[in-house]
Parts: structure tokens; C-alpha cells; sequence
């Protein structure tokens, strides 16, 4: 089973809502990345979603573009974070890791060998913002030879009539996007967010993650009975900028966050 | 895959999920529209009212007589607003209307798209905003001022290289957020589908006229059709209807900056790999790590990293050639023109010119200088030069050419 499908099955089994945060990798460097993920497995954290870094990230607010501004400028590539994820693994890690990127990263290194890379280095999941369904052929045959790493589909509140269809044979869980734009505005939700999770939830068995925009468990408080639990990005960044990227801020955040989601 | 949506392996939709519906709502509105004669009577009412078409095919005597083969010059700097651009502008706005948009967001690198869409919101009564690289806005100041007086909002970019392809980036996020009442209006041949095909077909009367201009001047076709390429807008417009004229080559100059050999250019097509960038797939100025590189031209439209899809499959058919020209010889060929025919055309248009005047001397040498003189080339002069005189002056000042 993929670790991704694993974790969600778990949360569920003890009826749980899940809760993954995002960051960049290589912010401020891939050394201290390393030292977070671990944090943030420590904090209970169900998925991390980390970013590789690209140069034009049309999905990203300001908060992540900056991020990956300044990662690309370190010298952080695709590779080294391949790197990483060998370290990471062998060192004991089991938290699943979804990477967050953008699809000309995928297609530069190879969309084959891109793939079998995943594989290998415990790359469980990939979210591609800017592969919408119908532009996934190419990429599902490579990943679909394997239940290693898997494509985790994006709905968004104006998707409607497309949801079927995005869902059909969908895995892991579904990422919902809150708000119209780019992530990071600010807990501001779609004005139809309730009905629009609502008719997620109907298409699908997988659980529905929402995210773009959280910053505490209480943003996502009134949706909580139409979600299975809640991703946070730009806000996560920011915390750590403030605690100079404290693995300790990490761990804490994750693990009061993921708390205060159950209660 | 929408197999509609792909040139070849070019093209495609590699945007948001958030923006799916709203490409294929635009797709359908554009679709239908094309085919309402009233939109079309309204379009070329404006194309010629407004705009000023058709533009003069214009027998370039003296250049001819200098290059050694005969060279008609398509006179879109004569357009209202100074360039091509307006074309397609007028058939997005007009489209936008229908749609019921109240809003237009436009990117711009040197501002030319932007000032033809600042232009087309103030006579269609739409609010304006206009999305521009900080660099960008330093480098041309008269044309920040030109979309202000419109009317327009002018949105200073200040994330990675502060230039187009930022701008692009911008637009691009603004859109998502706010494609419920906002239309986008791209300036070049590029994007996701249905944006390269519409850019084409509203920029596709520059060669229907010059295709009729030429039987009559001519009595025969060109034997060689030039344009510009930065993301390929006046080129696609001005190959369109020669594509099926198999005897007609087509040539895309695209700008070699500093040299193809030095990295500093924008030949996306000389250097590039496939990739993906502004929602879709082509040939992609790229660095080692699949990062988006800088591209680099004098001229600020051609100062592009990618190019319109439609441009790449052309390329890889073998129906189009594609080749480019350097900084020096664009401005070379730009003082030339002033100076043998009194036009002073946009540095973009430019390239153009210094490629005909090096086809015309390998003409030459293929074909004797009797038959080259026989030999026709139609030339896209996409733009007049009245923006780039600072940067003309610039570059006189530094190389000391008038002296």
C-alpha cells in the first residue's frame, strides 16, 4: 500500500482528521529542510508536503514564491532533494512525503525517469498545480507501474461539473482548494466553500483535505464536519522565518494544530 | 488530453485546476463568435474605423535597391497606437464584452500590448489593469504614461526578474483569483489554449490583406514571407495565410542578443528544450536545474523566454524556418531603414529587416544578381520606433554611430 493511503487509513480507523504542512525545501538550506521534516513527523504531523523550488511558480502567493526565490538561489535543484530524501529514509523517516512542483521540473529531469526517481527515494505523492486532469496522461503512465508514488488531484471551488471526473480513480486524498488565486491570502474562503466541500465529499470515498489560505485550526473549524482534515503553507513559512526555522517551532506548531483539529 | 489544444506535442492547457472552466467557457465564447457575422462586421468595423486598416503593402524601392531583391514592407507601425498589437486587442475586448466581463487585465514588457489594451478599455468602457515588471516600467516610462492617461492601472512586478515573463506570472495569478468578472487579454501568440489560436486569428488579417495587396502589386505570390518572433504574435498573424502556400517560405527571426553563443539572448527556438511556462508547452529558455532562464534582447518585445506554440510545431514540420539576429544588427538595420526609406520602425521590426537584407545577399550569391532582383520578400514591419528613441539613443550614445 502506498504510505500516503496507509496514513489516511489510519486517521480514519481512529477517526481522526489528518493535518500536513508545506515548506520549501532548501529554506534556508536542505540540511536544516531535513531537520524540520523530522520535526514535523515528531509533531504528528500525517503528510508533509515539501516544495521543490521553480523559478516561476504561478500558483504560489508571495510568501512561497519568496521561499523558492531564495532556495534556487542557494543552489537548491530537484537532485539534491532526491538527495535529501535517500538521507531522510534511511535515517528512519516514515512520514509520507508528497513533493509540491511545478510540471516543467518533471519534464526537464525526464517524466520516466523523473518517476522512477520518486520511487526509489520514497517520493510517495506529487501535487502539480499546474497539471490539470487533462494534461496527466503522460505522467499517470509512468506513476500508475507502481503504488509507490501516487498523483494527488486538486479541486477547486469553481471545478463543479469536473469533479466526477478528477476523482474517478483518484488516490491518497483529495487536496481542496478554499479560495480562488494563489495560496497563502489569507483564511478569506471561496464564499460557496460549504457546498462546494459538500459536493466533494459526494463524489468521493477519499478524504478531503482542505487547504490555501489556513493559518490556525480554528480558520477551519466551521467546515469541520465536511473535511477530513486541513493543509498549511504560507503561514507555516512564516512561522518558522520568525523562529530562525526552530525544527522545536515546527514540532510544536504541527502538534498543537493537529490537537486543537481533533478536539 | 484535449487534442484540440495541441499544435503537434506544442500547445496544451497547464494551468490551474481553478481555471479550467473558465478556458473552456472562453474557448466556446471565442468559438462562437468567429462564426457570428455580426461579431465579425463589428471587429473589421473597428479594424478599419478605429484602427485604420487595411495597412499599405508598401513597395520598399530603395531598400530593394540596396538589398538586391524586391522587398514589400507590411505597414503595421501605421496602425492607431503604433503596432500590430491593437488587432487582436480590438477582437479580445470585443469578446470580452459578449462574455460580460467588466474588467481586462493585460501583461506588458515594453508596453506595447499594454498601451493597445489600455487603449481598447477606454473605448469599450472597461476597467483596466495592466501588469508590468518594475525593470520594465524604469526602461520605458512614456508608455507607463501613455496607458495612465488611458485610463489604466498600471501594477509594478517586483518577483524574479522583474521583467515580462514576471508579468506574465502576475496576470496569470490575478486571473484565477478573479476570472469570475475578469477577462484576460493576452498580447502574443502564447498561453494556454484557446489563447494562441484566438491571438492568431484576430492578428490573422495582417497576411489576408498583404496576401491581396501582393497578387495585385505582384500578380504572383512572395517567394519569402519574414516576421519578427518574440512569443510570435505579428509572425503567426503574418504566416497565417501562406501556411497553406507551400511555395512561400516562411521565416521567423527571433532576437540572438548579444550572440546565441554568449547565453544572453532570447532565441528560444535556436537553444531551447521543450518545456513548460504561461500554461503551456513549448520551446523554453532553460537552465541546467529546469528553471525558466532569462532571456535578453534590446528590444524589449522580443525579450521573451519561450514562443507561442503554433511557432514551435511549424519549426519542427519543417514548414517554418527559424533563425535570429543580433542586438548590433538589428540596430544597424534600424538606422538603415531611417535613412534609405524615412521609417523608423520598432527595434522588435527591426530584426526583420537585417534578416532580409542577409537573405537578400545569399541570394545573391545562390542565384546571380539578375534573379535575386526578381525574387520577392514580404516583411512584417510590426511596429513604428517612436517608443524606443531613448533606447536608441542609449545605444548611439554608447557605440557612437552618428559620429
Amino acid at each position: 500500500m502506498n504510505r500516503i493511503e496507509a496514513r489516511m487509513e489510519t486517521c480514519r480507523q481512529k477517526q481522526e482528521k489528518a493535518f500536513i504542512t508545506y515548506i520549501t525545501a532548501g529554506l534556508p538550506d536542505l540540511a536544516a529542510t531535513k531537520e524540520i521534516i523530522k520535526a514535523q513527523e515528531r509533531g504528528g504531523c500525517d503528510v508533509v508536503e515539501l516544495g521543490v523550488p521553480f523559478s516561476d511558480p504561478v500558483a504560489d502567493g508571495p510568501v512561497i514564491q519568496d521561499a523558492s526565490y531564495r532556495a534556487i538561489c542557494g543552489g537548491v535543484n530537484v537532485k539534491k532533494i532526491f538527495g535529501m530524501m535517500e538521507e531522510l529514509r534511511a535515517e528512519g523517516v516514515e512520514v509520507p512525503i508528497v513533493f509540491m512542483m511545478y510540471y516543467n521540473t518533471v519534464l526537464h529531469y525526464g517524466v520516466e525517469a523523473f518517476v522512477k526517481k520518486c520511487n526509489e527515494t520514497g517520493v510517495d505523492g506529487l501535487i502539480i498545480p499546474d497539471l490539470p486532469f487533462e494534461e496527466q496522461e503522460e505522467i499517470q503512465r509512468y506513476l500508475k507501474q507502481s503504488d509507490d508514488t501516487i498523483l494527488i488531484q486538486l479541486v477547486s471551488p469553481v471545478s463543479a461539473e469536473r469533479i466526477p471526473k478528477i476523482l474517478d480513480g483518484a488516490r491518497g486524498f483529495v487536496y481542496c482548494v478554499s479560495s480562488m488565486g494563489v495560496t497563502g491570502q489569507g483564511a478569506d474562503f471561496h464564499k460557496e466553500v460549504k457546498s462546494y466541500l459538500k459536493k466533494v465529499k459526494e463524489a468521493t470515498e477519499l478524504p478531503v483535505m482542505m487547504g490555501f489560505g489556513i493559518r490556525t485550526a480554528e480558520d477551519v473549524a466551521p467546515m469541520k464536519e465536511l473535511i477530513d482534515g486541513a493543509i498549511v503553507g504560507s503561514y507555516f513559512i512564516q512561522l518558522l522565518e520568525k523562529q530562525d526555522f526552530a525544527p522545536q517551532a515546527a514540532e510544536e506548531y504541527c502538534a498543537a494544530f493537529r490537537k486543537e483539529l481533533n478536539r | 488530453m484535449n487534442k484540440k489544444a495541441y499544435y503537434g506535442e506544442f500547445g496544451g492547457q497547464y494551468v490551474a485546476e481553478s481555471l479550467m472552466n473558465t478556458l473552456e467557457e472562453l474557448d466556446a465564447a471565442f468559438e462562437e463568435a468567429i462564426r457570428d457575422p455580426e461579431f465579425l462586421k463589428q471587429y473589421h468595423y473597428y479594424l478599419k474605423q478605429y484602427v485604420g486598416r487595411e495597412t499599405p503593402l508598401y513597395y520598399a524601392e530603395r531598400l530593394s535597391g540596396e538589398y538586391g531583391m524586391k522587398i514589400y514592407l507590411k505597414r503595421e507601425d501605421l496602425n492607431h497606437t503604433g503596432a500590430h498589437k491593437i488587432n487582436n486587442v480590438i477582437g479580445q475586448i470585443l469578446l470580452a464584452k459578449r462574455m460580460g466581463k467588466t474588467k481586462v487585465i493585460a501583461e506588458t514588457g515594453a508596453g506595447q500590448h499594454g498601451v493597445a489594451t489600455a487603449t481598447g478599455a477606454a473605448l469599450f468602457d472597461m476597467e483596466c489593469t495592466v501588469y508590468m515588471g518594475a525593470e520594465d516600467i524604469k526602461r520605458q516610462a512614456l508608455n507607463v504614461m501613455r496607458m495612465e492617461m488611458l485610463g489604466a492601472k498600471v501594477v509594478s512586478v517586483t518577483s524574479g526578474s522583474n521583467t515580462l515573463k514576471d508579468a506574465t506570472n502576475e496576470a496569470i495569478r490575478t486571473w484565477a483569483k478573479t476570472a469570475e468578472d475578469t477577462f484576460y487579454v493576452i498580447g502574443s501568440a502564447v498561453g494556454p489554449y484557446p489563447y494562441p489560436k484566438m491571438v492568431k486569428e484576430f492578428q490573422s488579417v495582417i497576411s489576408r490583406e498583404a496576401k491581396k495587396q501582393i497578387l495585385e502589386a505582384e500578380g504572383r505570390l512572395p517567394d519569402v514571407v519574414m516576421a519578427c518572433v518574440g512569443g510570435g504574435s505579428n509572425s503567426i498573424g503574418m504566416f497565417a495565410d501562406f501556411i497553406e502556400e507551400k511555395d512561400v517560405k516562411l521565416i521567423g527571426v527571433e532576437a540572438a542578443g548579444k550572440g546565441i553563443e554568449t547565453g544572453e539572448h532570447a532565441s528560444a527556438m535556436a537553444l531551447g528544450e521543450p518545456g513548460v511556462l504561461h500554461g503551456m508547452r513549448s520551446y523554453l529558455l532553460q537552465d541546467e536545474d529546469g528553471n525558466v532562464q532569462l532571456a535578453h534582447s534590446i528590444s524589449a518585445g522580443l525579450d521573451y523566454p519561450g514562443v507561442g506554440p503554433e511557432h514551435a510545431y511549424l519549426k519542427d514540420s519543417g514548414r517554418a524556418e527559424y533563425t535570429s539576429i543580433t542586438d548590433v544588427e538589428a540596430m544597424d538595420a534600424l538606422m538603415e531603414l531611417c535613412k534609405v526609406e524615412g521609417i523608423i520602425p520598432a527595434i522588435e521590426s527591426a530584426h526583420a529587416v537585417a534578416y532580409v537584407k542577409k537573405y537578400a545577399k545569399e541570394l545573391k550569391e545562390k542565384l546571380g544578381e539578375e534573379k535575386a532582383k526578381e525574387q520577392i520578400a514580404v516583411v512584417c514591419l510590426s511596429g513604428r520606433g517612436d517608443k524606443d528613441v531613448n533606447t536608441i539613443a542609449d545605444y548611439l550614445a554608447g557605440k557612437g554611430y552618428l559620429n
